[in-house]
C-alpha cells in the first residue's frame, strides 16, 4: 500500500509546509539518497578506476554498480550499454555530435520536444546540411501515426522524440514509432527525461537505440544523467570528450580508445552524484512503479477536473487520462503565467513553473501561447490535500 | 478580499487594470520592440516626436505580467512632454520607485519598458543620422536586458485584444 505520509518523512524539506509542484523541472531528494552520497565523502572519498588502495577500490565498486543498477532499472541487456553523463541534454548531444552526418541525411523530430532535443538537430542542419522534419500533433499533443509514416523515409538517419511532453504530459507511442524507424533502418532516440522518473521504461520493449534521461528529476542529485545505447552502436558513436579513462594505449604519437561504453566517460566522473543516482533507483524500486503511477494518476485526474471546472482557466494536454501523466499545464485567461506562479508562491506556498518551459515551438506554434503557461507537476510525495490547495488557490486568483 | 491576491501593491494593480497610454499608435515617429527571452514578456513602444525633439505622444502594447504593464504605463507617463535627452535619463530604478517598488523577482519587468524606450530613442537618431553627445556609444543595462523578438511582436496585438475583452 502506498503510504504518502511515510514517504514524506524522507523529505524534511517539506516540513516547512511548502507545496512542491515543480517536479518536471527537478524533483526533491530524499534522505537515504543524500546519506548514501555523504557516505562516499565520509568513508571512502577517492577517485575511481585508477587506484590500488582500498578507498579507490570501494569507490570504483560503488560507481560500477550504478551502471548495473541503471541497466536493470530500464531493462538494458548489459551494463556496458549504460553511459553516465551530466544530464539528458549532454546525453542527446553525445548522439548528435557522435554520429557521422552527411548532407542529405534526415532527422525526424516533433513539435513537442524540449529545446535540448530540438536545437541539437537544427544545429546539425546548419553544420552538415541535413534535413530536419518536424511532426506536429493535434492541440492535445496526440500524434496521427500517418504523419510519421509520411515523414520517415529511407533517407532518415535518426528519429528523435520525447516519451512524455514536459508541457502537455502526454505519453507518446514510442514502441510503434521505434518499429517504423527501424523499418527504414533509421536510429531511434527517446528523450526519457519525463518518463523514466514516473513509469516503468523498458528499452527492449520500446526497441529504442538511444534513451536519454536525468537523475535530478527522479529523486537523485543534479549533475548526473544517463545515455543508454544499444551495444552495437558503441563503436559507431564517437565520444564528445576523450581523455583520462577512455584509452587502452597512448604513446607520443598514438592513442587507442577503449572499445566499450567507458569511452564516453572521460575524466573523473561525478562519483558522489552517480552513487546518489543508484540510491534514487533503489528508492523508487522500493516504492514500486505500480503504486507510484496509481497515486500520481489519482492526483492528476483531480487536478485536471478541478482546474477545468474553473471558468477562467484553460487546461492543456490530453483529456484522456490514460494518455498522460502528472504534468498539468494551464492558464488563467487575461493573467500572465508569471503572475499566477508568483501569487501561488507568495500567497499559497505552492511552487510551480511558469513560462515557455524550454519548449518554445510547442508554446508558439501548437498552443499559440507565446507568453507561456503555468505548469504544476507531481511526484510521489504530493497529496490530495495539496492538490485541493492548488485548485482553490487558482480559483481565488482567477476571481480576484 | 481573496486569500490569494496577486502579490503587488495597489498602485501596480490599479495600473495593471487601467493602464495609461495603452494601444497602437498609427502616426508614430518611431517604434521599438523589447522582449525578455527569460520569461517571454514582450512590449512595443510608440513615440511621436516633434521637430524640436520633444515627445508629444507615447503609447505602448504589452502582453506581459502585471508588473510589466504597470511599469510600461508609468514609463509612458514619465516621458510624455519631455525632450529626448530628458527621457533618456529615466532609468528602470526611477520607474520602479515610481510604481512604489516591485517584488525582487519582477525587477526585470521594469527594465523592459525602459529598454524599449531607449531602443526607440536610439532608433530615432539612427533615422535622423544624428549622434547627440549625451547618447552613449555602448548599450546600457536596460537595453541589454530588452532583446528584440520579432515573432513575438506579431501575436502581440491579437493577444492584447483578447485580454482586454476578458477583463471587461
Amino acid at each position: 500500500m502506498f503510504n504518502t505520509s511515510k514517504i514524506r518523512l524522507d523529505f524534511p524539506i517539506l516540513k516547512s509546509g511548502i507545496i512542491y509542484m515543480d517536479n518536471a523541472a527537478s524533483s526533491l531528494t530524499p534522505e537515504p539518497v543524500l546519506q548514501k552520497m555523504l557516505e562516499f565523502y565520509h568513508d571512502y572519498r577517492a577517485n575511481v578506476e585508477r587506484g590500488i588502495h582500498r578507498f579507490s577500490q570501494k569507490a570504483s565498486e560503488e560507481y560500477e554498480q550504478v551502471h548495473r543498477k541503471v541497466a536493470n532499472f530500464i531493462n538494458a541487456k548489459s551494463d556496458d550499454e549504460i553511459v553516465l553523463t551530466k544530464n539528458t541534454t549532454e546525453s542527446i548531444n553525445i548522439v548528435a555530435n557522435g554520429l557521422d552526418w552527411k548532407k542529405g541525411d534526415k532527422v525526424v523530430t516533433t513539435l513537442i520536444e524540449h529545446h535540448s532535443n530540438f536545437i541539437t538537430w537544427l544545429r546539425l542542419r546548419k553544420r552538415f546540411g541535413i534535413k530536419v522534419e518536424v511532426i506536429k500533433p493535434d492541440k492535445e499533443g496526440i500524434f496521427d501515426f500517418k504523419s510519421f509514416e509520411e515523414a520517415i523515409d529511407d533517407k532518415t538517419k535518426l528519429v528523435a522524440m520525447t516519451h512524455i511532453s514536459n508541457v502537455l504530459g502526454v505519453i507518446t507511442p514510442v514502441e510503434k514509432i521505434s518499429e517504423l524507424a527501424h523499418d527504414h533502418e533509421a536510429l531511434f532516440l527517446v528523450d526519457g527525461a519525463q518518463s523514466v522518473p514516473h513509469l516503468k521504461v523498458d528499452v527492449q520493449k520500446i526497441g529504442c537505440d538511444y534513451l536519454a534521461f536525468s537523475g535530478h528529476k527522479m529523486l537523485g542529485p543534479t549533475g548526473i544523467g544517463v545515455l543508454y545505447m544499444k551495444k552495437d552502436l558503441i563503436e559507431r558513436t564517437q565520444p564528445l570528450c576523450i581523455g583520462g579513462g577512455t584509452i587502452t594505449k597512448v604513446s607520443s604519437d598514438f592513442y587507442r580508445l577503449i572499445e566499450d561504453s567507458r569511452k564516453f566517460e572521460a575524466g573523473t566522473p561525478a562519483i558522489a552524484e552517480a552513487i546518489g543516482l543508484g540510491a534514487a533507483i533503489d528508492y523508487i524500486a522500493r516504492v514500486g512503479f505500480d503504486s507510484l503511477m496509481d497515486h500520481e494518476r489519482k492526483l492528476t485526474e483531480k487536478i485536471c477536473q478541478g482546474l477545468r471546472d474553473i471558468p477562467e482557466v484553460e487546461v492543456y494536454g490530453p483529456k484522456d487520462h490514460k494518455k498522460r501523466i502528472g504534468i498539468v499545464a494551464f492558464n488563467i485567461i487575461s493573467l500572465s503565467p508569471h503572475d499566477i506562479a508568483l501569487a501561488l508562491d507568495v500567497s499559497a506556498n505552492i511552487m510551480v513553473r511558469s513560462g515557455h518551459h524550454c519548449a518554445m515551438p510547442l508554446m508558439n506554434e501548437l498552443l499559440k501561447k507565446p507568453e507561456g503557461c503555468v505548469r504544476a507537476s507531481l511526484y510521489l510525495y504530493n497529496t490530495v490535500n495539496e492538490v485541493n490547495e492548488l485548485i482553490s488557490a487558482v480559483s481565488e486568483i482567477a476571481i480576484s | 478580499m481573496s486569500r490569494v491576491p496577486l502579490p503587488y501593491n495597489p498602485k501596480i494593480l490599479e495600473l495593471f487594470r487601467n493602464p495609461k497610454n495603452l494601444g497602437k499608435m498609427k502616426d508614430a515617429t518611431v517604434t521599438a520592440l523589447a522582449g525578455s527571452p527569460a520569461c517571454g514578456d514582450m512590449i512595443a513602444l510608440y513615440l511621436k516626436v516633434s521637430d524640436d525633439e520633444v515627445i508629444e505622444k507615447v503609447m505602448f502594447e504589452s502582453y506581459g505580467c502585471a508588473a510589466n504593464i504597470a511599469t510600461a504605463s508609468i514609463t509612458t507617463e514619465l516621458v510624455k512632454g519631455k525632450t529626448m535627452e530628458k527621457a533618456w535619463k529615466v532609468t528602470w530604478k526611477v520607474v520602479a520607485d515610481e510604481v512604489g517598488g516591485l517584488p525582487k523577482i519582477k525587477y526585470h519587468c521594469g527594465i523592459l519598458s525602459v529598454g524599449a524606450l531607449r531602443r526607440a530613442i536610439r532608433e530615432f537618431y539612427k533615422m535622423k543620422a544624428k549622434k547627440p553627445s549625451w547618447l552613449p556609444e555602448t548599450l546600457t543595462l536596460e537595453e541589454k536586458h530588452a532583446l528584440e523578438e520579432e515573432e513575438l511582436a506579431k501575436v502581440l496585438s491579437r493577444k492584447l485584444k483578447l485580454a482586454k475583452s476578458v477583463k471587461k
